[in-house]
């Protein structure tokens, strides 16, 4: 009998990851998706495997600081101070991936914890709450994060803080629109008849609901949560001058654009390319996830 | 066993800021269901129906009224005397002891443990990211009823015995048929070993092959339990099949009580008599005499006075509650469309007060002779109690009315119509 089960759990899966597969582009996007995420977690664990020695710092060549076009010994050539655009990029990405999950996923969390108390309890505090977000989503995000940046001080914390601030309300509304729903069902109704405490059912029942679209937003915002972090480092928003970031380097060679401009393009391509990347992915896992589109 | 007193439950209706409407869903309604017995409640979409079910496992609070549970006669016979006398103090003593919207805390866990409730619709009624086997177990755990693995072996157990078997425990509620699914609701229900079950529309979003099954499933489980339902419907044949007695719904008021047999066979109240006629007979050649009603269920804002189903009523008579403005409709009509010929172009009807019509421009005489010839048809016409000329009109009153409570019959049932109130004095 468990076998059995276990079958069909493995059939379950087996579908989803059918309807994944078969949206080719999807597939393209989970590759460049996976290979980011490898290269972030090798810098993290091996960096020396890479040929870095320190994955927080980028390596100045002060011989030849003017940028070089791309060669053998340099692959995407080199930017501003000497630096080796490869090596800078790799290191990058794990900056960039890591701060823009970290963002995105804290900014999901709490937004989640807001929207789902705040539509189930409805009445003045989901009022409050509302309005609150009215405000945040009033300002622009960029201005309102270099607002908040500036004014928690020029460290990569307040940068992290302020984006996530800035994220929240997004998630709020979102999981606030799919609780309205969820708990007009009659399975709310009928466990709120056989006793279950409100925060459970929050817990148990909303909650475990709201997770896959949520999931889904995730993956479509880290590609964009990314962008806006590299446009605030593009703009000087960035506490130490060696910092290998995607913003700041495509920064780096932006004085050399008219005789170098593989300086500006490849760390600019390696944003674009991810953005891109999360987006074909995020579709296809809408797909999986909306029985709808499944069943078409 | 569960009586409920004087239910009210109007809804919120914004039109505007400044307006503010009532729907009154349920609007007066008293109800007991003994021990053990299947209660039928019918009525047409909208009669109220679920939301008294909702307001009797207290899902939803009353505007006014009260639901007291797991009493016997004694208690209900002390409650209704206190409502008669107002005596204030004994009915607090008495909600405070029994009712279900005043207990907390741990009363309320065990209050919780005795009643539940099954949907209508199998397919929204089940949490589609949960097991079955947490589905059913959810109630115990909330009541802290059982727990672990005493929980998990009571589970096995229920669905066996609403006749799943214990492989759909692991499964999800997608992979289980609109039957297999109410009967996981029916084990969930049941998982607390409840005493009390509200059934509402059980088999309404079923094939009518399934539907069988499950009343069966219920009738077995109600005879190994004694359990007391309360089975919501509008479908009379699972009525006649289920229930022990029957109330039958109309716009947020009970309209007849009383056992099946009485009430299905031989239906008092005009509503419930046209109700019964309207049910397709399994015998092709039977010629039936089918009352088909005119017009449609009332506005639940602005219900007409009296007895709510007078303008539907065929057998409505003067006392019925005709509100002069019912009257001006169908006296214009008349004016206006059938007599024209003789009336003209310069007639003109109005409202003077709640009981006075006026009409310029037209003859007494020729009036009461329209009326009297009407009167068979439209029954508004009835309620016209005098006409008289004056100078420059003619002058209309109308009858008084009365509104009619649920009057007891010899042979018990209870009937909510003028027709019997005689027969009430009588007994």
């Amino acid at each position: 009998m468990e076998k059995r089960m276990e079958a069909k759990e493995i059939e379950g899966l087996r579908l989803s990851l059918v309807i994944f597969f078969s949206n080719k582009t999807a597939v393209v996007g989970l590759m460049i998706f996976m290979a980011y995420v490898i290269d972030a977690l090798l810098m993290q664990f091996a960096p020396s495997m890479l040929g870095v020695n320190n994955p927080n710092a980028l390596a100045f060549d002060y011989s030849n600081t003017i940028p070089q076009p791309p060669s053998p010994e340099h692959i995407l050539g080199t930017t501003y101070f000497g630096v080796d655009l490869l090596q800078a990029i790799m290191q990058a990405i794990r900056i960039d991936l890591g701060y823009s999950g970290l963002i995105v996923i804290s900014g999901a969390l709490i937004g989640a914890l807001f929207g789902i108390i705040s539509a189930y309890a409805g009445g003045w505090f989901d009022e409050i709450l509302m309005r609150i977000t009215d405000i945040f989503f009033g300002i622009p995000y960029l201005v309102l994060a270099l607002g908040v940046g500036f004014a928690l001080g020029r460290t990569i914390e307040s940068m992290i803080i302020a984006l996530i601030i800035v994220w929240w309300p997004l998630y709020e509304r979102y999981t606030r629109s799919l609780t309205l729903s969820i708990k007009e069902q009659t399975f709310i109704e009928a466990a709120k008849a056989s006793g279950v405490s409100d925060l459970k059912i929050m817990i148990k029942h909303i909650f475990p609901n709201t997770l896959p679209p949520v999931l889904v937003q995730i993956s479509l915002d880290l590609g964009v949560v990314m962008a806006i972090f590299a446009t605030l480092t593009f703009i000087g928003f960035l506490p130490t001058g060696n910092l290998p970031e995607l913003g700041y380097l495509t920064s780096l060679g932006l004085n050399y654009i008219q005789i170098a401009p593989w300086a500006t393009i490849f760390p600019g391509l390696a944003i674009t390319i991810f953005a891109l990347a999360v987006n074909l992915m995020g579709d296809g896992l809408r797909d999986v996830i909306d029985p709808r589109r499944r069943s078409s | 066993m569960i009586a409920a007193f004087g239910i009210r439950k109007y809804f919120n209706v914004k039109q505007s800021m400044l307006s503010n409407l009532m729907l009154k869903a349920v609007d007066g309604v008293d109800l007991k269901i003994r021990k053990g017995e299947i209660f039928g409640l019918v009525g047409e979409s909208g009669s109220g129906k679920t939301t008294l079910g909702r307001i009797l496992v207290g899902l939803l609070e009353p505007t006014e009224g009260d639901v007291l549970f797991d009493v016997d006669e004694d208690v209900t016979s002390r409650y209704e005397n206190a409502l008669l006398k107002g005596d204030k103090e004994e009915l607090e003593a008495l909600s405070k002891k029994y009712s279900i919207f005043k207990k907390r805390g741990n009363n309320r866990k065990i209050l919780r443990r005795k009643m539940n409730i099954v949907f209508q619709d199998p397919y929204s009624s089940l949490d589609p990211r949960m097991r079955i086997i947490d589905i059913v177990k959810e109630p115990m755990i909330a009541t802290d009823y059982l727990k672990g693995e005493a929980a998990e072996k009571r589970v096995l157990d229920l669905l066996e015995e609403v006749g799943l078997g214990k492989s759909f425990a692991q499964r999800y509620p997608h992979e289980l048929s609109g039957g297999q699914r109410q009967r996981v609701a029916i084990a969930r229900a049941l998982a607390t070993e409840p005493e009390f079950v509200v059934l509402d529309e059980p088999t309404s979003a079923l094939d009518v092959s399934v539907q069988a099954q499950i009343l069966n499933l219920l009738k077995k489980l109600k005879q190994e339990r004694e359990l007391t339902m309360l089975l919501i419907t509008h479908n009379i044949a699972v009525v006649s099949y289920m229930a022990d007695r029957v109330g039958v719904m109309y716009a947020g008021k009970l309209m007849e009580v009383g056992d099946k047999i009485q009430v299905l066979k031989n239906p008092k109240h005009p509503y419930t008599v046209s109700l019964i006629s309207a049910v397709p007979q399994p015998k092709p050649r039977s010629i039936r005499q089918r009352i088909v009603l005119k017009g449609e269920p009332p506005n639940l804002i602005f219900l007409p006075r009296g007895c709510i189903f007078h303008p539907r009523c065929p057998f409505a008579f003067e006392e019925c509650g005709w509100s002069t403005d019912e009257i001006v409709d169908d006296l214009s009509y008349l004016i206006s469309s059938k007599y024209y010929e003789s009336f003209g172009e310069s007639v003109s009807i109005r409202t003077k007060d709640e009981n006075t019509i006026i009409i310029e421009n037209a003859k007494a005489e020729l009036i009461s002779e329209i009326v009297e010839k009407e009167k068979a048809n439209l029954k508004s016409l009835t309620a016209i109690k005098k006409i008289t000329q004056e100078v420059n009109y003619v002058e209309i009153k109308i009858h008084d009315f009365i509104t009619p409570e649920l009057y007891k019959l010899d042979d018990g049932r209870k009937v909510a119509c003028l027709l019997f109130r005689a027969e009430e004095k009588n007994a």
